[in-house]
């Protein structure tokens, strides 16, 4: 099968890094992976998506009123803060 | 070069439910930090969300007022980043079966009708809200503070087909957005508070190519103004980027409102940044016939259906428009005011024009009490049969506004009944121009503007009481002008 991913991006994704011999090597892996998987699209399915939609619960939903329920008090919720301020949650800086 | 922008819309909006989406925590309107939280909403181990049915209510009345279809057996995904507003990690979200697709929005447009398109309608929730302390720049932080009160509230996320063409549409489909979210009482829709939040994706390419530009988005605003200025400013940076030969980066930037300038703030994610999987917490969510139905029976007047009800007594699309999206009491008070006067324009002038903005004077957000409909409907009526004058109409309508009185109380009070007898006229009219001898002469030879002087002599020796039209009428008629 002819590639259809890109194996940089990938490993970005994965947040590791590889080395141009380790991307080809994972590259032809990856391929061989994904012709096996390919024997699925061979499928014929007439379904609808919302039918053959796979959730390993088989349960449906349970939804809950909007009822307001007590819960943790303010002081409560800020016990496992690494730390704390104002009533504010303090961690290290972060950017966008 | 012939160019062509293409526009679509992501926009948040916050539901009004008393409590949040996975939690029953109570969503609250403060200052007061980390107040209403529980172990879903700050992402504790072993805490199971349970969605709130007024929520899922809430976004099918939405998708079913869009005209999407409904999608009968939806799911929650896990959209995954790492954000220090964001404590599980995840925010719960919907991928693949949203709750509503392909609707559209009818929007007015220099009093024409058009659609934006609606590609999704999917329910997710809001973070929280992080400051950056230390210096005031979000460079030099030395840390970020959270305050989780806005973690899990619902929030409706929309977004449109890449098929807006200009900043003007895009504002009138967010003024129409906001309308209905009020009309159908899912939101408080304002604005400032950040109840309505939007992203806009941004690409230009050459007028006859199929293919849409590079996109490029814009995040997070919360002003029509700068939904506008963004889009324009982006239209122009990356047309000339594309004159000058440059390409674009596909990317997020940032609207800076003071600088009036876009700015990089990231190279933009694709779907697989986020890893998206179905939520194991939550199995599929069936939205039954009987639950759809129950919600399209409780559906409001929407306001394009306002708007056709408004043309229909004769306003113009665009003074139809300008109602349907005023407060609710105003679009009752045109009906009830129109159904004594049947004249369209002179009611939505009256409305929009002087009771509004005598209220803005007298900075009253409603109507008193003793103010009843028939008042307006009244002065109108007056003015119409001659009885009062315009300015007059305006005197009574101010009384009426902080006077517990009624427009005929008033008009007697204030001496504002205009002699509308002809012969009393005519007797005033007389005596006028005995006394005026030497303007009559040079209005008969030529002098025509003298004829305004006579007419004011006219309503002034009647001390106010005639009306122009009629005077200047009768006078023409004893100097056969």
């Amino acid at each position: 099968m002819s590639e259809k991913f890109d194996i940089t991006n990938i490993a970005k994704l994965a947040s590791i890094s590889l080395s141009d011999d380790e991307k080809q090597k994972l590259s032809s892996d990856l391929s061989v992976i994904l012709d096996h998987v390919q024997a699925l699209s061979n499928l014929e399915l007439d379904t609808n998506i919302e039918d053959v939609y796979i959730h390993p619960l088989e349960k449906e939903l349970v939804l809950d009123q909007d009822v307001e329920k007590p819960s943790l008090t303010h002081d409560e919720a800020l016990s496992n803060a690494p730390k704390a301020s104002d009533g504010k949650f303090i961690v290290p800086p972060s950017l966008e | 070069m012939n160019l062509k922008p293409t526009i679509g819309i992501e926009t948040h909006i916050e539901l009004n439910t008393n409590t949040k989406m996975f939690c029953r925590c109570k969503v609250v309107d403060t200052e007061e930090p980390n107040i209403s939280l529980c172990p879903t909403c700050i992402g504790l181990p072993g805490a199971l969300p349970v969605p709130n049915e007024k929520a899922i209510r809430y976004i099918t009345l939405l998708a079913l007022a869009t005209g999407c279809a409904i999608t009968k057996k939806g799911m929650f995904h896990r959209k995954n980043y790492f954000y220090p507003d964001l404590p599980k990690n995840y925010q719960i979200s919907q991928f693949d079966l949203p709750v509503g697709e392909n609707g559209k929005l009818e929007i007015v447009i220099d009093n024409e009708k058009d659609y934006v398109e609606i590609e999704r309608v999917h329910m997710e929730e809001d973070t929280g809200k992080s400051s950056h302390e230390g210096t005031g720049r979000i460079d030099s932080a030395t840390s970020t503070s959270l305050d989780f009160n806005r973690s899990g509230v619902p929030l409706v996320e929309i977004v449109t087909k890449p098929v807006i063409q200009s900043s003007k549409v895009a504002v009138a489909y967010i003024e129409e957005l906001r309308q209905l979210a009020i009309d159908l009482d899912i939101s408080e829709g304002k604005l400032e508070k950040g109840n309505l939040r939007f992203d806009a994706n941004i690409s230009v390419a050459p007028s006859e190519s199929d293919e849409l530009g590079t996109k490029v988005e814009i995040k997070n605003m919360n002003s029509l103004r700068s939904l506008e200025r963004a889009i324009d400013y982006e239209i122009k940076r990356q047309s000339s980027a594309i004159e000058n030969g440059e390409s674009i980066i596909q990317e997020t930037r940032h609207w800076d409102e003071s600088k009036e300038t876009t700015t990089s703030m990231r190279s933009k994610e694709g779907s697989a940044d986020y890893r998206y999987f179905s939520d194991p917490d939550l199995p599929n969510m069936v939205l039954s016939d009987e639950f759809v139905n129950q919600v399209k029976d409780s559906l409001p007047p929407l306001p394009h259906e306002n708007r056709n009800k408004l043309v229909e007594t004769g306003l113009d699309l665009s003074d139809a428009n300008v109602l349907s999206k005023s407060e609710k009491w105003i679009l009752e008070l045109y009906f009830e005011v129109f159904d004594n006067t049947k004249d369209s324009k002179a009611t939505f002038n009256w409305i929009t024009g002087e009771l509004q903005g005598q209220m803005r004077k007298l900075e009253i957000k409603s109507l008193p009490e003793w103010f009843s409909p028939a008042f307006l409907s009244d002065v109108i009526k007056l003015i119409d049969e001659n009885k009062i004058s315009f300015t007059s109409g305006k005197v009574i309508l101010e009384e009426l506004i902080q006077k517990d009185t009624t427009p005929d109380d008033v008009a007697k009070k204030l001496d504002l009944y205009q002699e509308n007898d002809e012969s009393a006229i005519s007797e005033i009219v007389n005596e006028v121009i005995k006394d005026n001898q030497d303007i009559v002469e040079r209005i008969k030879n030529g002098e025509d503007k003298l004829v305004g002087f006579m007419v004011g002599q006219i309503i002034k020796s009647s001390g106010g009481s005639i009306n122009p039209g009629i005077a200047k009428e009768i006078l023409s008629k004893e100097l056969n002008l």
